[in-house]
């Protein structure tokens, strides 16, 4: 007999078996569309590794795409520590992009690096975070749903930076392409040996750090657990939870925004089609498939980072569409949920139930 | 004695490590009242959700007239005539009496007979109920009336009660039992599922006693003359005193005045209205009513968590309005909610971390105080899980793994912790076994000697057994206040709490 029954207690390690099943869902389906396209599973899934794996500039490609995956991660699982849904990490990218670039070009031109590159990370920072506040202040004052707000606001965010690089920002000496001038040298960040990591990749994990402790070490980190976890207790103890959605939103956005710099300012150099290209939905999957640790986040940016590049591999080297990585990235998020919420249930299989007395 | 209606044989159940039924015998019989009595957590719930198809055991058989029969649902157990009336009783609320009835019986009588098979099975058995009421209208009585019928209709010869007089005011609890005496008398097997020695004795036949998964005794009461304290002690395991110590204290000054004190209830149920009382040091005042008299919302107002609507509030000496209260900070109100489980605790951080929800002022610590100091957060909670006697492996266990009991000292610790003039501990012991009550109880009268406390309840016998003097709330409104010492006053609560002023 079979018997499946709800759990008592949840798993001990619900987060690892959730993420492990989300990685075992995504193979298998993987492997049903390899199948379904003639290509045997296994050449399909060794062409994305040797993709990722074969050479050192392969895999700096994989942390390159990491970088603003981490911050978009963290940005999201900012938000979600309190039960919020940032789904607008996106357009909080768009404006961080666009503050980063504005600085760069139009406020500081002739700094030096050492001054302008923070002034461009808190601009940045800024951006994100201003545009995350609307949707929180809507939540807070007037309860409004904050998924439909951020979600809907990145289209508004995305074609205002499309306004300004088609119009008044596009680079006179471009031949008419659009996007703005590239950014001083000065705005620049560094780049690692010879790849094309640049400083935003430490700058993310550091980032990352922060976040940790910040939940655990500091009383706002204590009240936004409290409220996420259960928010009569917090009622009870007299939190202002209306003021922690503002805080929380506006350090999520920051996140986004930073993203948004990394992108402009060590991949780009100047603000043009290609920036908003939906790290910030993809940080969904980071938070979650990282179960909200901000220290694993990094990782899991990193293993979304690889199913990138590896896509990319499939197109050029088997001739399959590359979009085949985004349905594996939803295979993820699914086989997460659905991992998630099977560890909450138990299976006994055992014989017919016998007389024991 | 005729043969048993139902036997279980070897019934065991687990969830995950712990056994909640070991290989548990029980005989069943026609025309008697046999009480389940155990601790929380002593497995009587369970056993009782196996018998009537909710869970399914893991092992052992249920015997139904000698043939071996299984039930995997409880459409299947109402079949073989099991019905079980649970706790929380299983009616939409937005419909009538007849409309909840047809939903489940429809199928056996047809619609147009069911109105008719209700008056008909109401009149047999004495549950007056009004099939056109809407659920919401009705008393918790009537609504447990309505399950009751349901079962009947449903030719059930087996009801079991779980836990039926925990939610009915003393007139409704004996109107209940006349029922349950017609009903044995009918020739139909009852079962008591309760913790409440009085109705034991009041109303068993037959007697078993489980404690930690397994049955301890098992036989009709006459065979041994038993007392409350025997029945207690077989069902902790040990003497537990009944009669709690209560010192002479000396009352002191006026710690909380309400003055016609009005507001809405912002926390379900109806609002309170013109409420004056006041609470010295050294005294329990308590508050008595059935639950949803206004009492859910009053106390959110007095605890400052959601804002009165007129009267005044004297705390410590200053006066304030309703609205001024309402806006105030944080005061220095210690208080344990009702609900222990989703506002006194988060069931999914440690009892360390639960040990600072109301407590962060404390804490503070480093840049500004904006860290939080979780080595003294640990220690003090793990000082309180001994001063206690909380039963945990450590301070690291989450609160969602503790036993309502074990939890419930630590919220109350932590209050105690926060050393407030006003102590207020709302319905602190419902649902809990004798011997976490009784720590419970001692906490209280303990706590009397630094504070005032406001206890606010529906256990009545809880009320007497603590309280100086008593409040009965009844539709928003302090009926009356009576001195806990008068005996002749307090034989009237039971029914000042039903509404009537006699």
């Amino acid at each position: 007999m079979i018997r499946v029954e709800k759990r008592k207690e949840p798993l001990r390690y619900q987060g690892a078996v959730a993420a492990s099943s989300a990685v075992v869902i995504a193979f298998l389906v993987g492997c049903v569309i390899f199948a379904g396209l003639g290509v045997h599973p296994l050449t399909a899934y060794l062409a994305m590794g040797k993709g990722v794996f074969s050479s050192v500039d392969a895999f700096s490609e994989v942390l390159v795409k990491a970088t603003p995956l981490i911050f978009t991660g963290l940005a999201v699982a900012t938000a979600a520590s309190m039960m919020l849904w940032n789904i607008g990490a996106e357009g909080q990218l768009v404006w961080g992009g666009i503050c980063a670039a504005g600085t760069a070009l139009f406020l500081f031109p002739g700094m030096d690096a050492w001054l302008v590159i923070p002034l461009v990370l808190a601009a940045s920072a800024l951006g994100g975070l201003v545009w995350s506040l609307i949707p929180a202040l809507l939540k807070a004052k007037l309860k409004v749903n904050e998924i439909l707000t951020t979600l809907l606001l990145n289209y508004v965010a995305i074609i205002y930076m499309e306004h300004l690089f088609y119009g008044p920002w596009r680079d006179p000496a471009g031949f008419g392409f659009p996007g703005t001038a590239q950014i001083p040298e000065a705005a620049h960040l560094v780049r690692f040996a010879g790849t094309r990591i640049s400083l935003g990749f430490p700058l993310a994990l550091l980032c990352a750090v922060f976040l940790f402790y910040l939940l655990k070490k500091s009383i706002w980190g204590y009240q936004v657990l409290v409220i996420g976890k259960e928010q009569r207790a917090a009622r009870y103890a007299g939190f202002n939870v209306n003021g922690k959605i503002l805080t929380v939103m506006a350090l999520s956005g920051a996140f986004a925004g930073m993203a948004g710099m990394v992108e402009v300012c060590g991949i780009h150099y100047r603000l043009q089609t290609g920036l908003a290209v939906g790290y910030g939905y993809d940080g969904i999957i980071v938070a979650w498939l990282a179960g909200l640790n901000p220290l694993a986040v990094p990782i899991t940016a990193i293993l979304l980072g690889a199913l990138f590049v590896g896509g990319e591999q499939l197109q050029s080297v088997l001739g399959l569409p590359s979009s085949i990585s985004l349905i594996l990235e939803g295979a993820l998020l699914f086989g997460l949920f659905a991992g998630q919420a099977l560890g909450g249930y138990t299976v006994t299989i055992s014989g017919r139930s016998k007389v024991a007395s | 004695m005729s043969a048993p209606v139902i036997s279980l044989r070897g019934l065991s159940k687990r969830f995950g490590p712990v056994w909640a039924n070991r290989e548990v015998d029980l005989d069943l019989y026609s025309g008697r009242v046999h009480a389940l009595l155990g601790e929380n957590g002593a497995g009587k719930s369970t056993l009782m959700s196996i018998l009537a198809g909710r869970y399914s055991a893991d092992n052992g058989t249920v015997i139904r007239h000698g043939r071996e029969v299984s039930f995997n649902s409880p459409a299947k157990a109402l079949d073989h005539g099991v019905g079980m009336v649970y706790q929380r009783f299983m009616l939409i609320e937005s419909m009538t009496v007849a409309e909840n009835l047809a939903l489940t019986v429809g199928k056996k009588y047809g619609r147009q007979d069911v109105d008719h098979e209700i008056r008909q099975t109401a009149e047999q058995y004495g549950l007056a109920v009004d099939p056109e009421k809407r659920i919401f209208e009705l008393s918790m009585g009537e609504r447990q009336r309505v399950e009751i019928i349901k079962l009947l209709m449903l030719d059930a010869e087996v009801l079991i009660f779980d836990e039926p007089t925990s939610v009915l005011t003393p007139p409704e609890v004996d109107a209940l039992f006349v029922v349950i005496d017609r009903l044995r008398s009918e020739g139909k097997t009852i079962v008591l599922i309760t913790h409440k020695l009085e109705e034991v004795l009041k109303l068993a036949d037959d007697i078993s006693i489980m404690r930690r998964g397994r049955l301890v005794i098992s036989e009709p009461i006459e065979a041994r003359q038993m007392s409350r304290q025997q029945l207690a002690r077989l069902m902790v395991g040990r003497d537990v005193v009944l009669r709690v110590d209560k010192k002479e204290v000396a009352v002191g000054e006026t710690v909380l005045a309400l003055q016609g004190f009005s507001g809405d209830s912002h926390v379900g149920g109806p609002a309170f209205t013109d409420v004056t009382f006041e609470i010295k040091k050294g005294e329990i005042f308590s508050i008595i009513g059935v639950a949803g008299n206004g009492q859910a919302g009053l106390v959110s107002a007095i605890a400052g968590l959601t804002r009165a609507e007129a009267g005044t509030i004297t705390f410590a000496g200053t006066t304030y309005t309703a609205r001024e209260w309402g806006m105030a900070g944080a005061r220095e109100i210690a208080y344990v909610p009702e609900d222990r489980y989703h506002s006194g605790s988060i069931a999914s951080m440690s009892i360390a971390d639960n040990f600072g929800l109301t407590r962060l002022q404390a804490y503070k610590t480093g840049f500004a105080g904006m860290l939080l100091d979780r080595e003294k957060m640990a220690a003090d909670g793990s000082r309180a899980i001994r001063e206690h006697n909380i039963v945990v492996e450590s301070g690291e266990d989450r609160a969602g793994t503790l036993s309502g009991g074990n939890l419930q000292k630590v919220i109350l610790a932590r209050e105690l912790t926060r050393n407030a003039k006003l102590f207020i501990a709302e319905q602190p012991t419902q649902g809990l076994d004798i011997s976490a009550t009784e720590d419970i109880w001692r906490v209280l009268l303990e706590c009397r000697e630094k504070a005032g406390v406001l206890l606010v309840t529906g256990d009545l016998k809880e009320v007497l057994s603590l309280s100086d003097r008593i409040g009965v709330i009844f539709n928003g409104r302090l009926l009356e206040v009576i001195d806990a010492h008068d005996s002749d006053q307090v034989d009237r609560v039971g029914l000042l709490m039903a509404g009537v002023r006699s």
